[in-house]
């Protein structure tokens, strides 16, 4: 293949008035494996849906070779030779696995389908990333996620691609099947493909990739080759996010005794024996990039999940609640603040009384009659508490601002008066100055005592806010943060599970790819 | 006009659309029987009174139709729940034939809602072969020929018998209407009905219990349907097979031309009595003006597409 390079230049690309990148320059080339590296909202993600036409730049160039190219949509992305293997699986399970690989530009004779020719050439493609045991005939439904993750990269291969994006597409890997893709990528660089390699885990970056790009707030920090830099060196160089908001001070005071203590919690793949002690009183923030399972750990806790092992202990008694609606009721008072406002915390076409009443009903109740002057104080209550901004409480809650949603929620579970309070990144997507009011009202409702877990995907917040910092990485708590050690240093360096402080050894990969996995 | 609709609420628009077409079927009907027959018996309260009468077990089946499609789901096995209802309710006979036709609505409403809620069967399915089912028990339990038990007494009274010059049966449809709109808004029941039918993993995630909501809300139209079905064998004198069947359109179109949304969520109940109201009205105008089956059959469809047409989908909220 020929060479080619890829060149971007001042590309920015703004959502909401929230930037995502900055005037972006970035070049990647042919024959060569290139990591992208940065924090949570670094820009990562945004570059590479820029590349691969998923999304169009707000300003900006994109050129192969010096020509500019402007995708309308992926599929001309992929003519052009740019393909993408993304995080989120995008097989459709009841098709066929032959289908699935197939699915843009099926192989046709007379203007149909030709199965056998689909069938051979999904043959062909997944021989050559060794999965030689998935039957091609099988539907996508049957696979494990590692094989769906395989055919997915099938999939990319059969759009023989001149680059090739992968976002984290190692993650859901079997160890054996990880090896395999590190294979692959040598062998396409030898065909002279450029890699673009988007991963969490810096052992692989520095085994496999030649050359490492940081991002940082949205902007391209720098890019330098392999070795060039230390570890060290590179937490660095992603951390320093602007600190936008002001945070209440924190009180000193000793560590109090465990009012939920979690042991060794597991759930399928997704969490790998958490442990966790919070008190009453305390703040304790979830760190770590996204889906290591702090998410999974606050539904197991609310009650959402089945097939829980492991212990938890709230307020002395053993057992994790067996639903949302025992969680917030009784001994335990559990409240849960859902990651998706819209589709999970509030009913958007109702009023917002309804919305603020819908889990206290039994509290303005005469037996099954809402008490309407109780509710009716009850919602004037929540409303003046959290400061909501409202014409009328009978508008529906989708006529409000963000951040003025999220203040419905909170106040709809404070309404419950919880003891244990989780909070599945509250601050997505809202702005400053309601950001700061939650930041006072957390630390005002764990003056009152009670017990706040706080999962923030801004490291600024966890530092400003928490008592205590528990990162997650692969599905556990690798380390525990507390007072000045809790920096955004020391938090990235857990949330990547690179040890900074030391000299940096190259852990055998295979290692430590089933210790992320298979753990 | 066309302001006044545009700023009313979502729930009311339909409200008040469908209420003007009412009155513009009666007006039509009049202008016809003026122009050929000289009189306007459709304005004279005694017809009126008449056709809610017959209108009454539409309504109170579709008072429970309601509760389900708010939810999002629908129940397709009223038809044979108002039959069997109705059909046990007379074998049984006695003191006890009401609260037996009751019981036969609770048990289908429980099994209705168990394999919804619980077995997570898609209601349209799932219903639709409990009407089968039903549909064969009740074949079974006659032998496949009208039953011959009649109505008790008390059966007739409800469905037939006058108090103070108006139908027992419309004083039933009133008292469950109250009944179903003080559940709707009054108690925590009636709105966590709303809420899972809105979201229901936001209504999961704050608390409510959203399988045995379900749950109920089956039964609720289980009990409906029951009752309906008891009532119109008080009224035929006896319960005879598909005796319920043309009663499943003109419920959920009752319940959708009020103004409830098919997919959950949004409704009033006023909606659903004016769109009964509508629905028996427009039946009554077309055979006054003699029209031949066929063109009942589409005008009926036409004025159902239409009114939803004219309701639009709204402005969707999404964000």
């Amino acid at each position: 293949m020929t060479a080619l390079t890829i060149q971007l230049s001042g590309v920015s690309k703004h959502f909401a008035g929230i930037r995502a990148l900055e005037g972006v320059d970035f070049a990647c080339h042919s024959g060569s494996i290139h990591a992208i590296l940065g924090e949570n909202g670094a820009g990562k993600s945004t570059l590479i849906k820029i590349m691969s036409g998923v999304l169009q730049p707000d300003s900006g160039t994109m050129a192969i070779n010096g020509a500019p190219v402007r995708f309308a949509s992926p599929t001309e992305a992929a003519a052009a030779g740019i393909v993408c293997i993304f995080q989120e699986l995008s097989l459709i399970p009841d098709l066929s696995v032959a289908d699935n690989i197939s699915l843009a530009t099926p192989p046709r004779r007379f203007g149909l389908i030709d199965r056998r020719a689909q069938r051979r050439r999904a043959e062909e493609l997944l021989a050559r990333i060794k999965c030689e045991d998935v039957d091609p005939n099988a539907t996508v439904r049957e696979l494990s996620l590692s094989r769906r993750q395989m055919v997915e990269i099938a999939k990319a291969l059969g759009k023989e691609p001149r680059v090739l994006i992968l976002d984290e597409a190692t993650s859901a890997l079997t160890s054996r099947d990880v090896e395999t893709v590190y294979h692959l990528l040598v062998e396409l660089k030898e065909q002279n493909v450029a890699s673009l390699f988007i991963s969490h885990r810096m052992q692989e970056v520095k085994r496999l990739c030649d050359t490492l790009s940081v991002f940082r707030n949205g902007q391209h920090v720098e890019t330098f080759a392999r070795g060039a830099r230390s570890d060290g060196e590179i937490v660095r160089l992603m951390v320093g996010r602007e600190v936008d908001a002001q945070f209440p001070p924190k009180p000193e005071r000793p560590r109090r005794p465990a009012h939920l203590s979690i042991r060794d919690l597991s759930w399928e793949n997704r969490l790998n024996g958490v442990s966790l002690d919070i008190g009453k009183g305390e703040i304790v923030g979830l760190g770590g990039l996204d889906g290591q399972g702090q998410k999974e750990l606050l539904l197991a806790l609310f009650g959402v999940l089945r097939g829980l092992r492991g212990s938890v202990t709230l307020a002395g008694r053993p057992g994790a609640p067996a639903s949302p609606a025992q969680a917030k009721t009784g001994a335990m008072r559990i409240a849960l603040v859902p990651e998706d406002r819209k589709t999970e915390g509030l009913m958007l076409p109702m009023s917002i009384a309804d919305n603020l009443l819908v889990g206290c009903y039994d509290r303005v109740s005469n037996g099954p009659f809402i008490d309407q002057a109780r509710a009716r104080q009850a919602v004037a209550e929540g409303i003046a508490k959290l400061g909501i901004k409202v014409g009328r409480p009978e508008d529906a809650v989708a006529t409000l601002s963000g951040g003025n949603q999220q203040k419905v929620v909170i106040a709809k579970w404070l309404m419950t008066d919880p003891q244990v309070i989780l909070l599945n990144d509250p601050t997505r997507g809202i702005d400053v100055g309601t950001k700061q009011e939650l930041y006072r009202l957390m630390r005002e409702l764990a003056d009152e005592g009670k017990a706040i877990l706080f999962y923030s995907t801004d490291y600024a917040e966890l530092i400003g806010c928490c008592d205590r910092v528990a990162v997650m990485y692969g599905g556990a708590v690798i380390a525990e943060l507390e007072g000045e050690a809790i920096s955004e240093e020391a938090i990235v360096a857990a949330s990547l599970n690179v040890d900074t402080r030391t000299a940096a050894h190259d852990a055998p990969v295979g290692a430590v790819a089933a210790a992320a996995v298979g753990a | 006009m066309t302001l006044a609709i545009a700023s009313l609420k979502p729930e009311d628009k339909p409200v008040v659309l469908a209420s003007a077409f009412v009155l513009v079927i009666l007006l039509v009907g009049t202008v016809y029987t003026l122009a050929t027959q000289g009189t306007a018996p459709l304005l004279s309260p005694q017809y009126l009174v008449q056709q809610l009468q017959t209108g009454s077990f539409l309504g109170i089946a579709a008072a429970g139709m309601m509760v389900v499609i708010l939810l999002g789901h629908i129940d397709l096995s009223i038809p044979w729940t108002m039959t069997a209802a109705a059909m046990m309710a007379t074998t049984v006979g006695g003191d006890m034939a009401i609260p037996v036709g009751i019981a036969v609505g609770v048990a289908v409403g429980l099994f209705n809602g168990i394999g919804v809620a619980y077995l997570r069967i898609p209601s349209m399915i799932f219903t639709l072969g409990v009407d089968s089912v039903m549909r064969g028990l009740m074949v079974a339990h006659t032998g496949g020929f009208a039953p011959q038990d009649a109505a008790t007494p008390l059966m007739r009274f409800f469905a037939a018998e006058r108090v103070l010059g108006v139908p027992v049966a419309i004083f039933v449809w009133l008292a469950v209407s109250v009944v179903i709109a003080v559940m709707l808004r009054r108690t925590a029941f009636g709105r966590a009905v709303y809420a899972t039918g809105n979201r229901e993993a936001a209504a999961y995630l704050s608390g409510i219990r959203t399988r045995l909501v379900i749950l109920g809300a089956f039964v609720v139209c289980g009990i409906c349907a029951a009752l309906a079905g008891v009532l119109l064998a008080g009224y035929s004198a006896k319960a005879y097979q598909g005796m319920g069947t043309p009663f499943l359109l003109p419920a959920i179109a009752a319940v959708v031309i009020g103004g409830t949304r098919i997919l959950g969520g949004q409704g009033r109940y006023v909606g659903t009595l004016i769109g009964v109201v509508l629905i028996v009205l427009l039946n009554s105008v077309l055979s006054i003006m003699q029209m031949p089956e066929a063109g009942r059959q589409v005008i009926y469809g036409s004025v159902i597409i239409g009114m939803l047409l004219v309701y639009g989908r709204g402005a969707r909220v999404t964000s």
